[in-house]
């Protein structure tokens, strides 16, 4: 590589080094280029000493014993860890009630969010408001979401229990009630991202070519079958990829939970990403957060390879047909 | 017309509940408005009205002052600027070189990116929270900046990448034939090219670093530096909350990211969609 010289066009093939020719034809340029690298180099040492650092160290801290007290400590245990949370009721009820965290938000959000996109897809006077309005709640501060929800949740004097009053209903402790507290925290949170899965998918829908919507028209079709026919299937990739991002996002979402139930009423709301939390900071064992954190790593990774298999499978299948 | 007629209800139904959504996505932002005007006494005894007291307005310099709202936002702010700042520097060159080159590794390095959107913040807390002890970060606004980027600087990747992607390559061939080196292509031709882009990475990741709430909460603990995020979370299930001044104070932290939001919406929705679909 040594040889390369910064003359400019491309040199005569007889003085281009001979064994090298395959990796060759797999660059763009004729010579080697270090340039790429150069580039690309501070944004993986930064992510490199940031994420992959403190991840490699994540990992070996879910083979210890370490406390918050002594970091540097803590001895090697194998995977005691490992066998302590897999055993545990309390590690299971987590794992529920992030499967149930995750499901609830996921559905909830995607069907909403898509279902709202598809309404103000469709020119109407005040459009631009309705979706100015629809769009907030995604660009409010997490802890802001939390502080007007958490008052409206409020028991006695909350707007939600007020509201059900004037329907006869009784109170709810909507953030203290065991039955009521995964409830709570799914609303408030779909509340917070379905704009996501709306802007999202409202931008697919404006790639739906006009011309297929007036080939329908003219064959008489009505609305909800150019819905199935046409729309649904142009906007299904960009769904399944939102509901992907959604699940992950959701299985490791920490604030909103943590500031409305921080993980009660009784656990009801415990997920691994909270638990992990509080075994770090109210348990002070490093150990132990570090493994939930691991499984939930692997909860995530588990997902992410379902989502890429059903992806192939449907994109194999639309190859055929 | 008799089609139109059949199909009439069908209408009403879905104009109806794109109301009912409407209303569902706007009322707690109007409750938060109207607790910022109602008085403690309203809300915890004698019951808070439904239509806003505008009149009220006036009493709001006086409850932003019963809460250290400013140093808080001065605090976000800082955090939020040096996370955009040191996110995009990193971001731009690393799109750049993605989008512009074949080279080995190159897969290698995209799925890096991706799995960043996994990792769960609680996990990498706790080994930060080692690695900021030992090298004297903690308590320090721009140990908070350093963690950010982090987590911003892919999604600015993202954005950016597909924005270079979309720029025809022989607009910087004639300046490469020039003589002109890679990074004077970067920052005289690519970069005014993407300004669109590059200001929604900005907004995005400016309002993480605004919104983030996670490592301040943990890395923090000295009240005078902590970001309006901490500070209004201090307040979540306190008793004998001033609880309107508080809402006061969450509404003025909200403005900004409202505004900026919808100031560059469409290039955020192009540039998540950039992120999230084809990313």
């Amino acid at each position: 590589m040594a040889t390369r010289s910064s003359t400019q066009g491309s040199p005569p093939p007889a003085v281009r080094p001979g064994p090298s020719s395959v990796s060759e034809r797999t660059l763009a340029k004729p010579r080697r280029n270090w340039t790429p690298y150069l580039f690309i180099a501070p944004a993986l040492i930064y992510l490199a000493i940031f994420l992959l650092v403190p991840l490699a160290r994540g990992i070996q801290l879910s083979f210890t014993d370490t406390k918050l007290v002594n970091p540097g400590g803590g001895s090697f245990v194998g995977v005691d860890n490992y066998t302590q949370m897999l055993t545990s009721e309390q590690f299971w009820n987590s794992f529920l009630a992030t499967v149930l965290y995750t499901v609830g938000t996921v559905v909830f959000a995607v069907l909403i969010g898509t279902a709202l996109a598809v309404l103000i897809n469709r020119p109407f006077r005040g459009r631009t408001v309705v979706r100015a309005i629809l769009t907030f709640p995604y660009a409010m501060p997490t802890v802001a979401v939390a502080l007007i929800f958490v008052w409206i949740y409020n028991q006695s004097s909350g707007a939600l229990n007020r509201g059900i009053g004037v329907l006869g209903l009784g109170e709810v402790g909507w953030l203290t009630d065991p039955a009521y507290g995964m409830f709570s925290v799914v609303l408030a949170t779909v509340w917070k991202v379905f704009p996501f899965v709306m802007l999202v998918v409202l931008a697919s829908l404006q790639s739906v070519p006009e011309e297929l919507f007036e080939a329908t028209r003219i064959d008489g079709a009505d609305g909800l079958s150019t819905f199935r026919a046409i729309v649904l299937p142009h906007i299904m990739p960009t769904v399944r990829i939102v509901a992907l991002l959604m699940t992950i996002w959701s299985i490791r979402r920490f604030e909103i939970i943590y500031l409305l139930t921080g993980g009660g009423p009784v656990e009801s709301t415990n997920t691994l990403v909270i638990n992990i939390y509080r075994q770090a900071f109210s348990s002070q064992n490093l150990g132990l957060a570090a493994t939930i954190g691991v499984l939930g790593l692997i909860l995530s990774l588990s997902v992410t390879v379902f989502f890429l298999l059903v992806e192939r499978r449907e994109n194999k299948r639309e190859a055929s047909a | 017309m008799i089609r139109k007629i059949r199909k009439l209800p069908g209408r009403v139904a879905l104009f109806l509940g794109l109301g009912l959504f409407t209303v569902f996505a706007a009322f707690p932002v109007y409750w938060m408005i109207n607790t910022a005007l109602s008085t403690d006494t309203e809300l915890y005894k004698t019951g808070q009205g439904f239509w806003l007291k505008l009149s009220r307005l006036g009493d709001i310099p006086a409850k932003l002052a019963e809460v250290p709202i400013f140093s808080w936002i001065a605090n976000s702010g800082i955090v939020a600027f040096g996370t955009t700042f040191l996110s995009l520097v990193l971001a731009v060159m690393a799109a750049y070189a993605l989008s512009r080159f074949k080279f080995h590794g190159k897969g290698l390095a995209a799925f890096v990116l991706f799995a960043t959107q996994m990792l769960p913040e609680a996990l990498l807390v706790v080994p930060l929270f080692a690695l900021f002890a030992s090298f004297g970060l903690l308590n320090e606004l721009h140990g908070l900046v350093l963690a950010n980027t982090a987590f911003t600087m892919p999604v600015a990747i993202f954005i950016l990448k597909s924005a270079i992607d979309k720029i025809p390559y022989e607009i910087e061939e004639s300046a490469r034939i020039d003589g002109c080196p890679r990074s004077g292509q970067l920052t005289m031709i690519i970069l005014p090219l993407i300004v669109p882009s590059v200001a929604a990475a900005a907004v995005i990741n400016f309002f993480d670093g605004w919104n983030e709430f996670l490592f301040a909460n943990t890395f923090i603990s000295d009240a005078a530096k902590w970001p309006a995020s901490v500070g209004l979370a201090s307040f979540v299930g306190q008793y004998a909350t001033p609880l309107s001044s508080v809402m006061t104070a969450a509404f003025l932290f909200t403005i900004p990211a409202i505004v900026f939001f919808l100031i560059v919406q469409r290039q955020i929705v192009s540039g998540l969609t950039a992120g999230a679909v084809k990313g």
